[in-house]
């Protein structure tokens, strides 16, 4: 028995709809307008074991002050680090807390409110949550802001309430201002930095350490990503290869019901 | 008794089957059941939305040892104990996070499906509406999950939707602080939705899932055509154009199971917050009560109903339009009763308002993921009365319709879309000019629509003849 196929063909009605997408497409969202500074272009690279130490060495003396690292353990370091415990404890240490403790800050909250009015957020999350790029801008572009309580503001982040603790390192630095928008209405802008004084490393010589930070803020912050690109493509391999086996088996089935293109079941 | 001596795993299954009917089950639901031969890709997601649900229970049972219900420790128990302290733990929690969306992707296929190839209908209604009772346990059951990590997003959205209740006038606070348990959200707070995401839902998410197959395996499943196979049975009583389920759509299942792994566990592996869709970037910081942020959405697959309720400038009157949206995919097979169930044989103009469906679902999504504007509320208000129009412009496709009977469709429906926008003006809900410019994008719709009826009548005019029996159709359609 032949079946006419009744079907009313795609042809036919897709134009119709493109007529309709196009007549809405004028539509487009809108947001709050606030121009964003460019971020600092970075690469940073996980199995540089001597960057992870220079990062670890800075940031467990410098920002480990104020803020805490949370989510990580100090025994979690030595083997990112490729150092063994011993060695870890001698050169970089848990700054006197137990060796499984979690990284807590060294200072109190309380006295962290008195000074900049809020606890200084969790490294642990905020490396989660912000690109490499981001934390990259920034660690190297605090600027000088006579308006601000601290005396600095920052490209990255307008009006941060961490004040500029890499002025003895990398020099006082003043913004480069544009015209731009902020939620909308019309502000100056800060793009970028430009030096106002000199500090105790060269520009070239900041900025590696500040890579250095990133790399092991974010290394800290995902702690399995190697895990996961190592054992990733095997997972999704071994399901393109059952994909394909499945296939087979199905088309080995329906053999039987599907011969060529025409279904057996048309034809009586 | 028979008389041959019998194999010993063949007498176990013979004790067994006097006692529970194994053999009987496996032959009436799987072996023996009889599934029409022409399903193609759309079919495919209701099993792997089963294969997610029994992924979510396993990897969750795994994550509620390791959580604490605590406001103290919730946020820490998630990202260092679960995450870094127990073995294997961030693939776990990362299937989970991937498993939620990917559920919500598979359930909302498989709903588009029905609706493609009229599955409410006639016998299928009771099917539909467990389906739709499905769809909301699911929904609470992700709300509720939503809150247990303690991020900021967490706290905050769980807030806003604990503060929906309080739009009813008279007792809405104080079922809002019965629901809470406090006047904010809190330790009773997490405590009972913990106690309802582990234990109370996904009890009855697998309760209206049974539900769900025995109404299916009652009415039989539908299919592209929308041909009933058990019209048309062979000598033995076996439908003409039934295949059993099993082996032929096991091993295709098996297949689409494969196919689906690849890309869920691609997004595990390598995109697990989804770019900030399927775990919200501000869910990294930790739930503060005293710090409210800028902009609170609920995950992408509630975006569109969030819409709908930004949209509407009054809180009841919102929620009233986003619990609406729910209650017209529930009243489908009454909107829809046109007795052409497949949208194969169904006219262009149909097709058309199909389409219009998801677009405007879709385009509703990308308004709220959007910040709460002037601008956005004013288009999620008139995209809304698309969505809403697509499903209530239904019942003009149940039979012909003469020119005049369009013409009367298109004053009704656009005197209903005007006089929304004439109580928009009135209120002074938004600006002028944004409405002017904004007013045309139902209006436009519903024209085209109608205005397309009355110049090309055969556009609304289903296939002549519908087939007796299963075609092949595409893999696709």
């Amino acid at each position: 028995m032949k079946m006419p196929l009744t079907s009313l063909r795609a042809s036919r009605w897709l134009p119709l709809c493109a007529l309709l997408l196009t007549a809405v497409a004028g539509a487009a969202r809108a947001s709050v307008q606030t121009t964003q500074p460019p971020l600092r272009p970075i690469r940073i690279d996980l199995q540089d074991q001597a960057a992870l130490r220079t990062g670890a060495l800075y940031t467990l003396h410098l920002c480990v002050a104020c803020h805490g690292i949370q989510g990580a353990r100090y025994s979690e370091l030595p083997p990112l680090l490729g150092l063994g415990k011993a060695t870890f404890l001698k050169t970089i240490g848990s700054n006197g807390r137990h060796y499984h403790d979690t990284i807590t800050s060294n200072m109190s909250t309380s006295l962290m409110m008195d000074f900049t009015h809020m606890a200084p957020l969790d490294l642990t999350e905020i490396a989660a949550r912000r690109s490499p790029a981001w934390l990259y801008t920034y660690l190297t572009s605090f600027y000088v802001d006579p308006s601000r309580p601290t005396g600095a503001n920052n490209v990255a982040f307008y009006n941060v309430a961490m004040p500029d603790v890499f002025a003895g390192m990398q020099g006082l630095q003043q913004p480069v201002m544009v015209n731009g928008l902020r939620f909308g209405s019309p502000a100056r802008i800060a793009v970028g930095v430009r030096p106002l004084t000199a500090g105790s490393m060269s520009h070239a010589q900041f900025d590696a350490t500040a890579r250095d930070i990133v790399t092991f803020l974010y290394a800290v912050a995902h702690p399995h990503q190697q895990e996961r690109m190592r054992l990733g493509p095997w997972i999704i391999g071994l399901f393109v290869v059952l994909s394909v086996l499945t296939y087979l088996i199905y088309r080995l089935y329906w053999a039987r019901v599907i011969t060529g293109t025409q279904r057996w079941w048309r034809v009586e | 008794m028979n008389d041959t001596p019998r194999s010993r795993p063949a007498r176990v299954l013979d004790w067994f089957d006097r006692r529970l009917p194994l053999t009987a089950l496996w032959r009436t639901q799987l072996s023996e059941y009889p599934a029409p031969k022409n399903f193609n890709v759309w079919y495919v997601f209701g099993s792997l939305a089963l294969l997610v649900l029994v992924l979510q229970l396993a990897t969750g049972l795994f994550l509620a040892i390791h959580y604490q219900p605590n406001p103290h420790l919730a946020y820490w128990s998630v990202v260092r104990s679960i995450q870094r302290d127990s073995r294997w733990g961030w693939l776990i929690r990362d299937m989970h996070v991937v498993g939620a969306s990917a559920f919500f992707v598979l359930v909302y296929l498989h709903m588009y499906r029905g609706i493609l190839y009229g599955s409410y209908k006639k016998p299928r209604e009771l099917l539909w509406l467990i389906g739709i009772f499905i769809y909301l346990a699911l929904a609470a059951e992700a709300f509720l999950g939503y809150l247990l990590p303690w991020g900021q997003m967490s706290y905050w959205g769980s807030a806003v939707v604990t503060n929906f209740v309080t739009a009813v006038p008279v007792i809405g606070k104080p079922i809002a602080q019965w629901l809470r348990g406090s006047f904010v959200i809190g330790l009773p707070t997490l405590n009972r939705f913990f106690v309802f995401h582990v234990f109370l839902m996904p009890m009855l998410l697998l309760a209206l899932v049974l539900v769900h197959l025995i109404a299916l395996h009652q009415v039989g499943s539908n299919n592209p055509d929308g041909v009933e196979i058990h019209d048309n049975l062979n000598e033995t009583g076996w439908p003409r154009d039934g295949i059993p389920f099993h082996p032929y759509y096991t091993v295709k299942d098996l297949f689409a199971v494969s196919v689906f792994f690849v890309v869920f566990f691609w997004f595990v592996f390598y995109r697990p917050d989804g770019w900030g869709f399927l775990l919200d970037r501000l869910n990294y910081t930790p739930a503060d009560i005293l710090h409210t942020p800028s902009d609170i959405h609920p995950l992408w697959f509630f975006l569109p109903f969030y819409a709908m309720l930004r949209g509407v400038p009054d809180k009841l009157y919102g929620i009233l339009a986003f619990a609406g949206s729910f209650v017209l995919l529930a009243c489908l097979p009454l909107l829809d009763r046109n007795p052409v169930r497949s949208i194969r044989y169904r006219s262009p103009l149909y097709k058309l308002d199909l389409l219009a469906m998801p677009l405007s679902f879709l385009w509703l999504g990308w308004i709220a993921h959007g910040f709460a504007t002037e601008h956005n509320m004013v288009y999620g208000l008139h995209v809304t009365e698309i969505f809403y129009a697509s499903f209530l412009v239904l019942p003009f496709f149940n039979r012909p319709r003469s020119r005049a009977a369009t013409v009367a469709w298109l004053i009704a429906t656009e005197a209903v879309v005007g006089s929304i926008d004439l109580w928009m003006y009135s209120i002074h809900a938004h600006g002028w000019d944004l409405m002017l410019l904004t007013d045309w994008i139902p209006a436009l719709y519903l024209l085209l629509l109608f205005g397309l009826a009355l110049l090309r009548p055969a556009w609304t005019h289903d296939a002549a003849r519908l087939p007796g029996r299963l075609t092949a159709g595409g893999v696709f359609h």
